[in-house]
């Protein structure tokens, strides 16, 4: 079942258009991936969704309900939630203020979910009582991660989870990604790391000059001709 | 002993080497050691003294509590409305006023003249002895006051941040904020000149305040049940701060917000409702702040709050802005330095002694004090 349908989108900041008609679908549980140049409109796309730009045009369609038009408030109450790339922790918090607060909204259950997340990713345990700011950026990235699981979202977007990390610790967010993946949450992530993520990915979205050019499996992505040689380096 | 004065040699070496790189250090250190034998030398010989500087570390505590307290709101309102409230004074002197007019009139009710009483206008001044305020006489209308001042200065900063900043909020400008906030300081202070005209007004009568000796060495510290209350309030409210701010989910959410303003918003957190209750906590504890000051002078003027705020922006700077316990511990440092000093220049001098401590603490430590505690 289709769960986000974004059609037509138009999308900018005050007069500047960025997104000039994006489609894209992601299904229940499914992991899409939208990769392209520097200022192709990849995390405005995010933005856009979640109601953090200025809407032009065009419908994003969530289960069947138009939520273009909603405020971010109501947006993570229907079950999006949202990592952007920087500054995605609350570094005077401790891990553990930082996902109680990622639960502000819920009414119950959720020392429960945070107790789930901690067995998930053991790390958060051990540092639970540490500022976060004392964290390495791995470690952080983990954080901002968890933080936006706490709603048990139905759809998580993650803008550049990989990005400024260690190449051993960029595999290990993928794996991460991955065993979110697997836990049902559907996945929409804009990526640098184009060809890792299109490996892993269900779909993926080429996004050029602010409209998705080519869509595909990641699989059939990353042997196009067309794409190889124009957005992933030959 | 030729290997002690080699080693001698070589201390002397370091230490001048020292000096010679940073002699601005070398003369502070130097000074602060000299003041500090001196005080020691006069405890040791000065009849009195034990005396004196014990009066001096009182008046100190509380002054700088009072200081400290009024921070707490500035510093909570900065850092997580992200601008320097000018106008801060200037409640601190609505809030005296609320609890003011809330005591007299409870006291004065049938017994004097509504428009005397609350001098709207031109009335007759009265007596505050035959009044018969104070804490000790009549503690039940003197809370009932500081619950008048606490409730009186949330719903002005509400009506403020209603009509003034939250328009204006949209911007993400601290300056015009902060200009706004200087204009709103000016109405205020000229709104309540009018209203209560601009000299000095009694609270509290001074013979009926009950005053306790504490002997200390040869002498004794008198101490006021004024200056007690003041204490022991600022102390209870500055705990309960600290607490609700760790543990409460509130708390969390305003310190979230105090550290990433956009994230909290992506996290979900109504940023809007904290902001009203920071306004409201922040209010609360300005109102609270202006009557107990009031309180312990036994007297308000239109301005006091405004005299105070150099000396509350110093003591939130030297604590570091933005952090709740820098603005308590700046207030202790201002207090004391302005008492201590005394002790070695007159008092016409004592700000001066003040703001250079301030000073010196921004050479030092130009992020504050309490570096990075953002908040909490």
């Amino acid at each position: 079942m289709t769960l986000l349908n974004v059609k037509n989108l138009v999308a900018g900041y005050g007069d500047l258009r960025i997104l000039e008609k994006v489609n894209i679908i992601v299904e229940e549980g499914e992991y899409v991936a939208i990769v392209g140049p520097n200022g192709a409109g990849k995390s405005t796309v995010m933005k856009s969704i979640f109601g953090l730009t200025k809407y032009i045009d065009g419908e994003i369609i969530y289960e069947g309900s138009d939520i273009s038009k909603f405020p971010t408030e109501e947006i993570i109450k229907l079950g999006i939630s949202y990592v952007p790339q920087n500054e995605n922790v609350f570094p005077n918090l401790t891990v553990r203020e930082n996902l109680e607060l990622g639960g502000y909204t819920m009414k119950e259950g959720k020392e429960e979910r945070i107790q789930e997340l901690f067995d998930q990713f053991p790390m958060l345990q051990s540092k639970r009582n540490d500022k976060t700011y004392t964290l390495s950026g791995g470690q952080q990235q983990m954080v901002a991660m968890a933080r936006a699981l706490v709603l048990s979202p139905k759809l998580l977007m993650l803008d550049e989870p990989s990005a400024g990390l260690a190449p051993d610790l960029v595999k290990e967010n993928f794996e991460y990604v991955d065993r979110i993946r697997e836990s049902g949450t559907a996945i929409l992530m804009v990526e640098q790391n184009a060809k890792e993520a299109l490996r892993r990915c269900d779909r993926g979205y080429v996004l050029v000059q602010g409209e998705d050019r080519f869509s595909d499996t990641g699989e059939a992505l990353l042997n196009d001709e067309h794409v190889k040689k124009e957005f992933l380096g030959g | 002993m030729c290997a002690y004065s080699i080693g001698m040699i070589r201390y002397y070496n370091i230490l001048r080497e020292k000096v010679q790189k940073d002699r601005g250090t070398a003369i502070v250190f130097l000074s602060i050691v000299i003041l500090l034998l001196d005080l020691v030398f006069r405890l040791i010989i000065g009849k009195n003294e034990s005396q004196v500087v014990a009066t001096y570390l009182w008046d100190g505590l509380v002054v700088g509590l009072a200081i400290g307290l009024a921070g707490v709101g500035l510093s909570l309102t900065y850092s997580i409305l992200k601008f320097a409230n000018f106008a801060h004074g200037d409640m601190i002197t609505a809030g005296g006023f609320s609890g003011w007019v809330a005591v007299f009139a409870v006291a004065g009710v049938g017994k004097f003249d509504m428009k005397n009483l609350l001098l709207v206008g031109a009335g007759k001044p009265i007596n505050v002895t035959e009044l018969g305020i104070s804490v000790s006489t009549t503690p039940v209308i003197i809370l009932f006051g500081l619950v008048a001042a606490i409730v009186g200065t949330i719903l002005l900063t509400l009506f403020i941040d209603r009509f003034v900043f939250r328009p204006m909020r949209h911007h993400n400008d601290g300056i015009t904020l902060l200009i706004a906030s200087i204009g709103i300081a000016l109405a205020l202070r000229y709104g309540l000149a009018f209203v209560f005209k601009t000299q000095n007004r009694g609270l509290t009568a001074a013979s009926l305040t009950a005053s306790y000796s504490v002997p200390v060495g040869t002498g004794s510290v008198q101490i006021d049940l004024g200056e007690i209350t003041l204490v022991l309030v600022a102390i209870a409210l500055m705990v309960s701060v600290h607490v609700f701010l760790q543990y409460s989910t509130l708390g969390k959410a305003m310190r979230a917000m105090a550290d990433n303003r956009d994230l909290a918003l992506i996290t979900g957190i109504p940023t809007e409702k904290v902001v009203r209750a920071t306004w409201i906590i922040g209010g609360a504890l300005t109102g609270a702040a202006g009557f107990l000051i009031t309180l312990e002078r036994g007297t308000i003027s239109f301005q006091f709050g405004w005299i105070l705020l150099l000396f509350i922006f110093a003591a939130v700077i030297i604590g570091g802005i933005g952090s709740v316990y820098g603005a308590i511990a700046g207030g202790l440092v201002i207090g004391l330095t302005s008492t201590i000093s005394l002790i070695w220049i007159p008092a016409d001098l004592a700000n001066v002694a003040v703001f250079s401590v301030m000073i010196l603490v921004l050479l030092y430590k130009p992020e504050g004090l309490f570096k990075g505690v953002t908040t909490a």
